[in-house]
């Protein structure tokens, strides 16, 4: 009976595995040994491809500088309202707070839609410039890499100011206090002793920017290429359109390398600072900085922006969603919810939501059963090999999603097994970049659950099977089904995976935005992306209120 | 008949040994503690008895069934060994009511309604909780949730009853209900406990045998009178209970009794069966010295503690100093210059030798 019981345990790690290497390791190692072949042989020739033509090196230079020039504008940015929003006095901080974070909570290629509305060459901004200066033509263009930035920086400044937040919060308020009882002044203070402390904050927080940026599609997709503006994401996009295989992968195997050795210093930051003891995980209440005569003039100013970066967006793409044909004047006669009535008309609209909702149930549903599974095995079994297994399961967080829509072509999409041109090529890929999320919310779930619950099950006399039905997933339920969301909700937006793996009758939500917007059909795109919106922003009140505002946006 | 039986039970993580060659039996209807300070082993080998650790070595019974055997590669899993236990957090299920938690055991035993029912009733009925068996955990108390964890562990008839430090998350008043009520229950139900506790008092109050056991070894087994009148070793005598220790010097050796000579040149008749000679360190209780205006040993009232049922002195007597305890009705003061007298001490080598296990002693051996 001993035996049998570690057997089944080991066997359900055996069938864990085997469902790892099928989504996520064999396509990855198709990236990079496809990068090193050519006709069957060793080969650089993919490599010196790449460096030989400006248009492809130029991506590489172009991926590094954007996502260089978006890390240090986000971290000045995010650094900067962490400051105001944690340390001031400012008036309503709680909601500018959660007000700052609704962006991120949005897929990025909205974010470069909603900005083309607004800033682009007929945009809503872009009118009332010309209104009010005379002046014909704006004096910047989105469709640029200026644009690929600004549009970007808004989007990932959160990460820098969700790490600098969390610093300063854990921050030991009597070093200031020290610091101010040698003498020191409040701006001494904040240079000498604030900023270097969380300093490291800063950077990992950039440096999460900078991935962000690295890996992003849906941006400089909408706003690059029409410019002839490429990144390595949308080179890779294009070597594939072609195709070039050895040339797609080449980029990828780049892509990935840049990836692994930011997330690396990154990682290596984040272990750092918790080496200072300084920053605690103990609730201490940091001192509040007044700010005295500038308090209105700042609050003023950070009600601004935080009303153009997070509510503008949103508004400018649910009136689009609204006009009859896209640059009609602003008048009652030409609004309509025609729109809406079209896109759910639409056969391929209807599609595209079926398929993705469909998509995004499976994903969640498989990825949160394995998560428990390795969680399990790794929390409380404590199962050799389940490190391992852990391990496996969260490379994916480091490999940009365009690389692991090419890794499931490579895979999958040949004989015998091609399931290229169905829904189950997309659901792989969902699987694997998914993958990663649901272990890590499973992980914190199942911690919460503490060991003598399931020991007490034990002495109870309740087997493996047993213990799991009634003691562990219950217990979990909660956590799980906020992971489930997490999960689900950017699925059912995602663009970056499935515009490269759709075919005719697999098209997805992201898909038909994205071939919306850039065929022209802006308000058709507008009135879809509106719905998702109403959809992720329920989602995200949900997942707060299970978890007591824990996860979600 | 022997209800638990440990051989040579040793415990490694990695480099760390946390038991070492631990052996012990406890009877039938006994209940027996395992007290030391913490981290000496003692919650490890209850837990190697329940299953939930695996032994580095040694053989368990339980209830005259082999449960682990190193040498003949057996290891009965936890859920199928004969056994109740309670956790020191309880781990009470929180997301089942108190009917639910308690008939768990027997749910799982694929048992009939009826049965479960009326074991359920009663088992509910031992730890006073009738009243209580729809309520979830969360509308318990700490005491209420013990009971519940109590019931849980009774109602599957093990055995043999395991209770890790099950007090310790008690407050003060509760706790000392509590040692009456789990003694009792255990007498009218008769089973054998086995129970893990780092609180002298607790293991003196309620155990019938106990062993005392330090850095991984068991130092002495014993009824409580036995181990607290007759400690085997220093680090015995300092665990249980109060003691002063003295240095002094053995003079001379007549049968069993021994002359010590310590606190300057005064000098004591001693019982004593071991062979110790010359330097050696004289332990006394608190409560075995008596203060008077005119004792033999001189001494200076330092501090006076009022603790309701009797007063705690320190007094200095030749550079020592002593913790005295008297009847509540003492009326010394501090300062005053008082004598006593010596009416039972023990005597124990300066060194331990390291191999029976004695890690350092806490607190200062010698008083300054």
């Amino acid at each position: 009976m001993t035996t049998a019981k570690i057997d089944r345990r080991y066997l359900l790690m055996m069938a864990i595995g085997l469902f790892i290497l099928l989504v996520i390791l064999y396509p990855l190692w198709q990236v990079f040994f496809r990068s090193f072949v050519d006709a069957g042989v060793f080969s650089l020739k993919s490599y010196r491809k790449v460096f030989s033509y400006p248009s492809y090196y130029r991506a590489l230079f172009n991926s590094l500088w954007v996502s260089a020039a978006t890390g240090a504008l986000c971290m000045l940015l995010g650094t900067l309202l962490a400051f105001l929003v944690v340390r001031t006095d400012l008036p309503l901080k709680k909601t500018l707070r959660s007000l700052l974070v609704l962006p991120y909570a949005l897929p990025s290629f909205f974010a470069a839609i909603a900005w083309i509305q607004l800033l682009g060459p007929q945009g809503y901004l872009a009118r009332i410039f010309f209104h009010f200066s005379g002046w014909d033509t704006a004096p910047w263009n989105i469709y640029s890499a200026g644009g690929i930035v600004f549009v970007l920086t808004v989007h990932y400044f959160i990460l820098v100011f969700i790490t600098v937040a969390g610093a300063l919060e854990r921050m030991d308020a009597s070093l200031e206090e020290a610091a101010r009882g040698s003498g020191a002044n409040t701006f001494q203070i904040m240079s000498k002793i604030t900023l270097p402390l969380v300093l490291p904050a800063i950077l990992a927080g950039g440096l999460l920017a900078f991935i962000g940026a690295l890996a992003n599609f849906g941006i400089p997709a909408l706003l690059g290429m029409r410019a002839r503006f490429f990144v390595l994401t949308t080179s890779i996009y294009y070597a594939l359109a072609i195709p070039d295989f050895g040339l797609a992968t080449a980029l990828s195997s780049m892509l990935v390398l840049v990836a692994l050795v930011s997330m690396a210093f990154q990682f290596g930051i984040q272990k750092g600072e918790s080496k200072y003891t300084v920053i605690s995980g103990k609730a201490v209440h940091p001192s509040e900085l007044k700010l005295r005569a500038i308090k209105y003039p700042l609050f003023f100013g950070t009600t601004l922006l935080v009303f153009f970066i997070s509510i503008i967006p949103i508004f400018s793409m649910f009136l689009t969603a609204l006009f009859h044909y896209w640059g009609a004047p602003l008048a009652a006669a030409n609004l309509t919810l025609g729109n809406f009535v079209y896109i759910l008309k639409l056969e391929a609209g209807r599609r595209a939501i079926v398929n993705s909702i469909l998509l995004a149930a499976l994903a969640a549903t498989i990825t949160m059963f394995v998560g428990v599974v390795v969680s399990y095995m790794h929390v409380k079994a404590k199962l050799t090999g389940s490190r391992m297994l852990d391990f496996f399961a969260t490379i994916p967080y480091a490999v940009p999603h365009t690389v692991m829509a090419i890794a499931m072509i490579l895979a999958w999409a040949k004989p015998p097994l091609s399931l290229y041109g169905t829904l189950w090529i997309i659901l792989a890929a969902y699987l694997a970049i998914y993958l990663p999320f649901a272990v890590r919310t499973t992980h914190a779930t199942l911690q919460q659950v503490h060991d003598s619950l399931e020991e007490a099950a034990r002495v109870s006399g309740a087997k493996l099977f047993p213990r799991l039905r009634d003691i562990i997933l219950p217990l979990a339920r909660p956590g799980m089904i906020a992971g489930w969301i997490l999960v689900f909700m950017p699925a059912l937006r995602e663009l970056t995976v499935s515009i490269l793996l759709y075919t005719h009758r697999t098209e997805t939500i992201g898909v038909v935005v994205y071939n919306m917007q850039d065929a022209g059909y802006r308000e058709i795109a507008a009135a879809l992306a509106s719905i998702v919106m109403v959809l992720l922003i329920v989602g995200n009140v949900v997942i707060r209120k299970l978890t007591g505002g824990v996860t979600g946006f | 008949m022997e209800k638990i039986r440990i051989v040579n039970l040793s415990k490694r993580y990695g480099k760390v040994i946390a038991a070492h060659a631990v052996s012990l039996a406890v009877e039938d209807k006994e209940f027996f503690s395992l007290l030391g300070p913490s981290g000496c082993g003692k919650s490890t080998v209850l837990r190697c008895v329940a299953g939930l650790e695996e032994p580095s070595e040694g053989e368990i019974y339980i209830g005259g069934t082999r449960v682990n055997s190193t040498a003949d590669g057996i290891n009965v899993p936890t859920e199928l060994r004969p056994i109740g236990m309670v956790f020191q957090n309880y781990a009470v299920w929180p997301h089942m009511t108190v009917h639910d938690n308690v008939a768990y055991p027997l749910k799982l035993k694929k048992l009939a309604k009826g049965t479960i029912k009326t074991q359920l009733k009663d088992a509910l009925y031992t730890v006073g909780l009738e009243r209580l068996a729809d309520r979830f955990p969360s509308q318990l108390s700490g005491g209420e949730q013990q009971r519940v964890a109590l019931a849980r562990a009774l109602i599957k008839e093990p055995e043999v009853l395991l209770l890790d430090e099950p007090l310790s998350n008690l407050d003060a008043k509760l706790r000392e209900q509590m040692r009456f009520e789990l003694k009792d229950l255990q007498r009218r139900t008769g089973i054998p406990i086995l129970y893990v506790t780092h609180d002298q008092s607790e293991a003196l109050a309620m155990s019938d045998r106990l062993a005392v056991m330090n850095a991984g070894h068991i130092i002495q087994v014993g009824a409580p009178a036995e181990i607290y009148t007759h400690p085997a070793n220093r680090f015995v005598a300092d665990f249980i209970g109060l003691m002063n220790f003295v240095p002094g010097r053995i003079l001379a050796r007549s049968g069993e009794e021994a002359t010590v000579e310590f606190l300057g040149s005064h000098r004591l008749n001693v019982i004593d069966r071991s062979d110790l000679s010359g330097e050696c360190v004289v332990a006394v209780r608190p409560e075995d010295i008596s203060l008077s205006q005119t004792g033999p040993i001189r001494c200076r009232v330092e501090v006076r503690n009022y603790s309701g049922h009797l007063i705690d002195f320190k007094v200095r007597a030749d550079g020592a100093v002593l913790r005295v305890q008297t009847p509540k009705t003492a009326i010394y003061q501090e300062g005053e210059e008082l004598g006593f007298t010596i009416e039972r001490a023990m005597l124990f080598a300066v060194r331990e030798s390291s191999s029976e296990g004695i890690g350092p002693v806490d607190g200062k051996p010698f008083a300054t």
